[in-house]
């Protein structure tokens, strides 16, 4: 699709917050599907009554929609349970990759649940190994990217799993990275963004891995990063990181001017409500009726943010068990419509 | 480096920190002793630990902070720093499970990391306005009308002078002077039910009693402040924090309870502390330099019972794991939970056990068997260094196995009894012959078991 020449912004209302304790357990990532099914990759998961798995499938009615990826009780823990989960996504076959930080394997699934097997094996540095695998993404061919975080590098392989090229190396000049996390791969406009989370920078390349630019430098103002983690593009090329230790996102144009930010404006989902409804003592409503209700709806140990074809901003808020969602308003404009940059700043509009 | 001053770093980084592995200690007894107390009483001279990178694993907030603790007690290189956090929630025991509230725990936590080195005068204040204490002993109940004297007599009992050195009406002032020390509702975490945010200290000035108070024969209109004013300028204060150190540094003392019948095994070193106390505002750093630098303190390796906190970071250390992250903590939280430590749980407001205290038949299995658990793995750095340096020396005889381990492991002084039974084992195998390659795995194996026998050992159990 091709991109707008420039964008008026009208806002980026929230939307709603979906997810509760019992669904979405320390949700890491998502994945959108076309459709709007959403799948959390959640830190959690239990067995009891109403029992949820890891990745749990929901949508923006915030329904059950199912789960899957359950911990194997009769497997050592490496088979199948997530310990540190880091991210997923989903090609356009519907094959879903997640990736789990204490492992060096990434984990296959079909979006029914169907596990398909496993990407990888025993911690190393050689084509096809991995230390710590973080960010995923994929492309328009389904060429799968991994962001090799411990190797500092990024590896892509091809939709049946060959190991094509990999690129990166320690360190802090451009192309190449510090543990970096998130990764995401435009194929249409050649782009790849990477967060270089201990670099605190977003690094752009082409496909070739032709370093472009990049932008953020370590503190909390505006455009800088405590480590960076989740990086999204949406379809006005709008740059949106997920900034961890600042919790918050920020929101960057396609060449990477600070725009704006989003610190969570949750409300009480679906699911919640009927917690609070059903399982909440009068005590417990007393309580909550005396706090300070404010730092609720701030996001909380996020790390990943990501922006569906629809439009739509999810952001997992992981220590608060949800999901946060906006939604971009903006109007393309023509070259017509609005002068190309200015070269000095100006006081007088007309 | 003499093997005296060796052993002598070997101890003050047992003390002062959680130990350190062989190497650690080739490379800190560079130094001379003076200078790493110096060191160890300066934290901020000494890296940080990396945050991001703790958090980046373990997580955030309330359900990685736990876990990142772990992380930092082990590998923090503000040793001292780290010891003191555990000190001090020895002394100012507070439970999780009255509450369930893990922000405020976090943040009690956090408050004795960043004052539990400055004056004692800064630290009661802090304790007194920190929600997870005035929860813990009911402060929040403590009001103008309704006095709750709880926190009072443990701030006095407990906290900072022991029984005897107070009056009943000195805890009624107290508890007076403390009403309106309460904290601000946190915001309940839907998902869990429990606190999910950080509570406030807030001061209630219309539940504080504004009246006269009596207080260790002083009166006046007194407020939680003055009450703590008059408290550090007691001798028994001093003699009070002296005695807890001594007891938490250099070597095991009584029960607290008995503090006022049963006197210090060392008055001398009491006196020491205490007139570092008073030359020094009630810092606790002047009495911790007093400390490492006595004789008293030199003198008392491995005449302390190892906290089962000790014990397992004590092979943490051993066998080099986690020094970046990974899985595998929680386990160990339990275990000393088993023998009697739950941190963050203690068995009663008075804490935890002192000394002899920690060992019954239960306990010390499972202190013995937790021990060799953790070394079951011949490639973890920790034992593949013992295993590369004595690998060095070619051939390897019994004696050299037992004895190179145990200098590797714990330099301590080893019975003649348990070296015997050491030597038994090593024997029964032969000489380790490292030059032939085909017997690398075996004599992995060898080194393994030699280790996981000297952890197993009685001696291996003092600190």
């Amino acid at each position: 699709m091709t991109r707008p020449y420039a964008v008026l912004r009208a806002g980026y209302p929230y939307v709603k917050t979906i997810g509760a304790r019992s669904r979405t357990i320390m949700p890491a990532d998502v994945a959108i599907a076309d459709d709007g099914t959403i799948y959390a990759l959640c830190q959690g998961s239990h067995y009891g009554k109403g029992k949820s798995g890891p990745i749990y499938i929901t949508n923006i009615n915030d329904e059950n929609l199912g789960s899957f990826a359950w911990r194997n009780l009769e497997l050592p823990v490496k088979h199948c349970e997530y310990l540190w989960p880091c991210q997923i996504v989903l090609d356009s076959r519907g094959i879903l990759y997640a990736s789990d930080q204490a492992v060096s394997f990434l984990q296959m699934y079909t979006r029914d649940g169907h596990y398909l097997g496993r990407k990888g094996g025993e911690e190393g540095s050689e084509p096809g190994e991995f230390n710590r695998p973080s960010g995923l993404a994929v492309d328009a061919e389904d060429n799968l990217y991994v962001v090799d975080s411990l190797n500092h590098r990024i590896q892509k392989f091809d939709k049946d799993g060959r190991f094509i090229s990999m690129f990166g190396e320690f360190g802090s000049e451009p192309g190449q990275f510090n543990m970096p996390w998130g990764i995401h791969v435009d194929s249409e406009h050649d782009e790849i963004y990477v967060a270089d989370w201990r670099n605190d920078r977003v690094q752009v390349f082409d496909t070739n891995w032709e370093f472009q630019f990049q932008f953020g430098e370590s503190g909390s103002g505006k455009g800088q990063f405590r480590r960076p983690t989740g990086v999204a593009v949406d379809k006005d090329g709008d740059i949106y990181v997920c900034d961890w230790g600042n919790k918050r996102v920020q929101l960057f144009d396609r060449k990477g001017k600070y725009l704006m930010q989003f610190l969570g404006d949750a409300t009480i989902s679906k699911l919640q409500l009927e917690q609070m409804l059903n399982r909440l003592s009068a005590k417990q409503r007393r309580i909550r009726e005396e706090a300070d209700l404010e730092q609720e709806k701030f996001f909380e140990g996020i790390k990943s943010v990501r922006v569906g074809k629809d439009g739509l901003m999810y952001v997992p808020d992981f220590e608060h068990y949800r999901i946060q969602i906006y939604k971009k308003e903006s109007y393309p404009l023509t070259e017509q419509q609005i002068l190309p940059p200015l070269k000095v700043p100006t006081l007088n509009p007309n | 480096m003499s093997e005296r001053d060796l052993s002598l770093h070997a101890h003050l980084l047992r003390r002062a920190g959680f130990g350190a592995r062989i190497d650690e200690l080739e490379k800190i007894s560079k130094k001379p002793y003076e200078q790493v107390v110096v060191d160890l009483l300066n934290p901020e001279s000494q890296p940080d630990i990396e945050w991001d990178i703790t958090q980046r694993y373990y997580s955030t907030g309330n359900h990685g902070w736990n876990t990142s603790w772990w992380h930092r007690m082990l590998n923090s290189e503000r040793r001292l720093q780290e010891k003191m956090v555990i000190f001090w929630h020895y002394i100012f025991a507070t439970g999780l499970s009255k509450d369930g509230a893990s922000p405020s725990h976090y943040d009690q936590i956090e408050m004795f990391r960043k004052y539990g080195m400055g004056d004692l005068r800064t630290l009661l204040i802090k304790l007194s306005q920190d929600p997870a204490m005035i929860f813990w002993l009911d402060n929040n109940e403590n009001l103008k009308d309704e006095l709750n004297e709880n926190y009072g007599r443990e701030l006095l009992e407990l906290f900072s002078m022991g029984v005897g050195n107070y009056t009943e009406g000195d805890v009624k002032g107290a508890a007076q002077a403390f009403t309106g020390w309460t904290f601000s509702t946190p915001l309940l975490e839907i998902a869990t039910k429990d606190q999910g945010y950080s509570a406030g200290f807030v001061y209630d000035a219309t539940q504080h009693n504004d009246g006269e108070k009596a207080f260790l024969g002083h009166n006046g209109k007194f407020n939680g402040e003055d009450i703590v004013d008059i408290i550090v300028k007691q001798p028994a204060t001093a003699r009070f924090i002296a005695r807890q150190m001594y007891a938490f540094f250099v070597a095991d003392e009584p029960a607290v309870a008995a503090w006022n019948e049963i006197p210090p095994q060392d008055p001398k070193a009491i006196e020491a502390l205490e007139e570092a106390y008073f030359k020094s505002d009630g810092n606790i750093t002047a009495m911790l330099r007093v400390l490492f630098n006595s004789d008293f303190f030199k003198d008392a390796k491995f005449k302390r019972v190892k906290t089962p906190l000790e014990l397992v970071m004590g092979v943490y250390k051993l066998t080099a794991e986690h020094q970046f992250p990974s899985p595998g903590y929680p386990d160990r939280r339990a275990a000393i939970h088993q023998m009697g430590q739950g941190l963050l749980n203690p068995l009663t407001v008075e804490g935890w056990p002192r000394g002899m205290g920690w060992i019954d038949g239960g306990t010390l299995n499972n202190r013995v068997n937790s021990a060799v658990d953790m070394i079951d793995d011949a490639n973890t750095p920790g034992v593949k260094m013992i295993v590369s340096r004595l690998s060095k020396l070619g051939k390897v005889t019994p004696e050299q196995l037992v004895d190179k381990c145990i200098e590797f492991v714990a330099p301590a002084p080893i019975r003649s009894e348990t070296r015997k039974g050491l030597l038994q084992y090593a024997e029964s195998g032969g000489v380790l012959d490292f030059t032939d390659p085909s017997k690398k795995k075996e004599n992995e194996a060898r080194v393994l078991r030699t280790v996981q026998l000297i952890v197993a050992t009685r001696e291996y159990q003092f600190v």
